[in-house]
């Protein structure tokens, strides 16, 4: 019997059907961006169908029925394309696109354990109907006799472009062997390399009769587009370098595969280098998993603290503990190498994260009948996933506002002497002090302050109090957003993630006919915190999740309270048969008409129970916290702030600094 | 000790598939991400056994097969092609070519566990 659960890779599954949605996404964009220039991408058609088809297979693997449908349905006009020599329809592409978004909410849906819905019929009907109605496409004609028979439709007429074109097309030859394989030279280092001079349109295996011996094989990979001189100097062992038959194609008459000299084969030494950097391998990894491993190194430094206390109880007592010092330096240095060496794994590219606003000024461009182009300019930057994932909203709503509101119709544009084409150009790159810096530019008419400010009501001077109007939270209504410059649309909600969540600053520059640019800073990383809010004193706070050991009603428990109406701000309750101390939190607080909570928090202190009463729980949240480590600043029991999404601070209190305050004000109150 | 090559371009199916094997006991996997790889690891190593995707970048799943079965020496190393429904017609295409079995995603794990163990046990008094 075997006991394998195919559902113990629902992870692995939601990550590799996220690449392929986004891989799909990216496919369809450069389909459609060559209908605009009247061409077609045939080699995108074929990556787009192998990405639906692997997610449906996928899918299947793991049980979720609505994604095979989709993936089925989508699957079947994209093949109908493929072999029609790869061009598609506006029409098609656009059912696609939905088609795959459909896909990725129902990824999302199991990536974060809700229900999936089923694949909508009304999408499933299009997508049925759309499929009788793709152009015909005239037979491909031949492009060489040594390969037509070995080239799809598609693939031919790719390669028929080419000639037409005048491109260079090679039949490059590799022959594979035990020797290049252990220096890290295989068929796929080879395909890899050669992707990166030009289009590889076939790969097609040769066997070699070679008697007796054991079998041989050697590829002959069909390239368009590479020179000559490039691919002789790129460092790999190749059979042969022929030309396919060029300018004489159109008339039907093939030139024969004239052989030129193979290349001298040069010393593996050479391509042993690259091959390291192409064998870079890549393991996706669950964020939880990493959060897991962040948890445990806190409680190691938890724990090397406690060793740094015994370390100096021993020195007190006259121990000689130099070489324990030692030890413990050492491991303080491995522990913050440790902590980075976590940190980076939580990395993603900044472009990874800024890739799919493409499809969002795609989409945008498409109702409000602009036309705008995305560009990109993204360095090696990197931020934490957290990060990313909080940020990416806030990105989505100011360059939804730049493609609506801020880009002029092309009629407009050409009108003032721009180009008919809008841009918004993202650039990205790192700043000081661990701060990733993401500017969003467009090319569009400007804000109007004088307009602005009469909307708000009063004068604007500069472009930080311009973003303070526009961010005030009465100044996003739609009517007053399309009448102005549009800027005012979910400002608010941009500022609060950047600011109120995030800790970072926005900013923004603006001029008349010329544009205007957001500028976002941000920490390049964040922690993130499972936390408890509740409500006391008629405020809300949070404490982290791991800090509390159990939550209980202490109404009823009332009467064992002693009867002594001291002013301590200590109490007891029974709770499983134990006397446990009661500490009224908006008392500790100081908080104005401190009543007695309802609930209890039960805390760990020193392995002793605590328990905080308070006015009522509100629910369990993930946030992130801002810690508060300025020692001016900090006040003993606040750990950090937090925003629970309403725009204000919440405070994260420390519990267990708020026990010994706590005690330390019983003591001194029975003193006194 | 029996060498099965496992051939799939999602990372994600090849551990799938080799999950589902494991208990075949003393077995080594090793795995080839596209039907190019698989050619090569062919003709430079010998497998008891090779599970085959159809659909991959570059060649195909049927090309794997028909080269495997140009080749002399590899005439009786057992196919098990594992492929997602849809590609019906490769289905009669691959086994003509000279694949072994046949197999549609999704499968039970226990399904291909057992045609594994059979192609395995069928070829090993050869």
């Amino acid at each position: 019997m075997t006991d394998v659960d195919l559902q113990d890779f629902i992870g692995g599954f939601v990550a590799e059907s996220e690449e392929l949605v986004a891989s799909c996404n990216a496919m369809l964009l450069e389909i459609e961006a060559a209908i605009g220039e009247r061409t077609s991408r045939p080699q995108a058609v074929r990556t787009l169908f192998r990405g639906l088809h692997t997610i449906k297979g996928l899918a299947g693997m793991v049980g979720v029925e609505p994604i095979v449908e989709l993936a089925h349905a989508l699957e079947s006009i994209v093949r109908m394309a493929d072999k029609r020599g790869g061009v598609m329809s506006r029409e098609v592409t656009d059912v696609v696109l939905r088609g795959v978004a459909a896909i990725g909410e129902r990824v999302e849906a199991v990536a974060n354990e809700r229900a999936v819905a089923a694949a909508p019929s009304r999408l499933l009907d299009e997508i049925a109907n759309v499929e009788g109605t793709e152009p015909a496409v005239s037979l491909t004609p031949p492009v060489h006799t040594a390969w037509d028979d070995k080239l799809s439709a598609s693939e031919r007429q790719q390669v028929y472009a080419a000639l037409e074109r005048h491109t260079p097309v090679w039949t490059v030859t590799f022959a594979p062997s035990d020797e290049r394989a252990a220096s890290g030279i295989t068929i796929g280092t080879v395909r890899d390399r050669l992707a990166t001079l030009g289009e590889i349109v076939k790969i097609v295996p040769r066997a070699r009769a070679v008697s007796g011996a054991a079998p041989v094989v050697t590829f002959d990979l069909l390239v368009i587009g590479a020179s000559a001189d490039t691919l002789e100097t790129i460092g790999l062992p190749l059979e042969a370098v022929v030309p396919l038959a060029g300018d004489n194609i159109a008339a039907g008459s093939p030139a024969p595969p004239s052989p030129t000299e193979p290349l001298a084969e040069l010393p593996p030494e050479i391509g042993r280098g690259d091959v390291a950097i192409a064998g870079r391998t890549i393991v996706r990894v669950e964020l939880e998993r990493l959060d897991e491993l962040q948890e445990q190194l806190s409680s190691l430094t938890v724990s090397r603290f406690r060793l740094e206390r015994e370390i100096a109880a021993l020195h007190q007592r006259g121990t000689d503990v130099r070489t324990l010092r030692e030890i413990a330096e050492q491991q303080t240095r491995q522990l913050r190498d440790l902590r980075r060496a976590i940190l980076r794994a939580r990395m993603v590219k900044a472009s990874d994260v800024l890739e799919p606003l493409a499809l969002v000024v795609r989409s945008v461009a498409r109702t409000s009948q602009r036309e705008v182009q995305l560009a990109l300019d993204t360095s090696d930057a990197e931020l934490d996933k957290a990060v990313a994932d909080r940020l990416l909203p806030a990105l989505v709503h100011i360059v939804r506002n730049a493609v609506d509101h801020a880009i002029e119709s092309p009629d407009e544009r050409v009108a003032v002497g721009k180009a008919r084409f809008g841009t918004i150009l993202i650039r990205s790159h790192e700043a000081g002090g661990n701060q990733i810096v993401i500017e969003v530019e467009d090319d569009g008419r400007g804000i109007d302050r004088e307009r602005i400010a009469a909307q708000a009501g009063r004068a604007i001077g500069d472009n930080a109090s311009l973003l303070d109007a526009i961010s005030g939270a009465g100044f996003s209504t739609q009517s007053i957003a399309t009448r102005t410059s549009g800027r005012g649309l979910g400002m608010d909600i941009v500022r609060r993630i950047v600011v109120g969540e995030l800790g970072g600053d926005l900013s923004l520059r603006t001029a008349r006919g010329r544009g205007t640019t957001f500028r976002i800073e941000v920490p390049v990383t964040i922690a993130v915190v499972d936390v408890f809010s509740f409500i006391c004193g008629a405020q809300p706070f949070v404490v982290p999740v791991s800090t509390v050991e159990e939550i209980f009603e202490i109404e009823t428990m009332r009467a064992t309270q002693p009867p002594a109406r001291s002013r301590s701000p200590i109490q007891v309750v029974e709770r499983h048969g134990r006397a446990l101390p009661l500490v009224e939190l908006a008392r500790i607080l100081a908080l104005p008409e401190p009543r007695p909570g309802s609930k209890a928090l039960v805390a760990k202190r020193n392995g002793e129970l605590v328990a905080f009463a308070v006015d009522r729980m509100l629910g369990r949240h993930e946030v992130v916290v801002r810690r508060i480590d300025d020692p001016l600043v900090r006040t003993p029991g606040v750990a950090g702030a937090t925003d629970l999404g309403d725009g204000k601070p919440t405070l994260v209190l420390d519990l267990d600094e708020l026990g010994a305050y706590a005690r330390a004000r019983a003591l001194a109150g029975d003193a006194s | 000790m029996k060498r099965l090559l496992v051939v799939d371009d999602s990372k994600l199916m090849r551990d799938m598939i080799a999950a589902c094997l494991r208990p075949l006991g003393a077995v080594t996997f090793e795995f080839a991400g596209t039907g190019l790889e698989a050619i090569e690891r062919v003709a430079l190593a010998t497998f008891d056994l090779v599970v085959l995707d159809l659909n991959m970048p570059d060649v195909g799943g049927v090309e794997v097969v028909e080269f495997v079965r140009s080749q002399a020496k590899l005439q009786n190393v057992p196919i098990l092609i594992v492929t997602t429904r849809g590609d019906d017609d490769s289905r009669s295409r691959v086994l003509a070519a000279g694949a072994s079995s046949y197999m549609t995603k999704p499968f039970a794990p226990q399904a291909i566990l057992e045609e594994a163990r059979r192609l395995l046990t069928e070829r090993a008094p050869a």
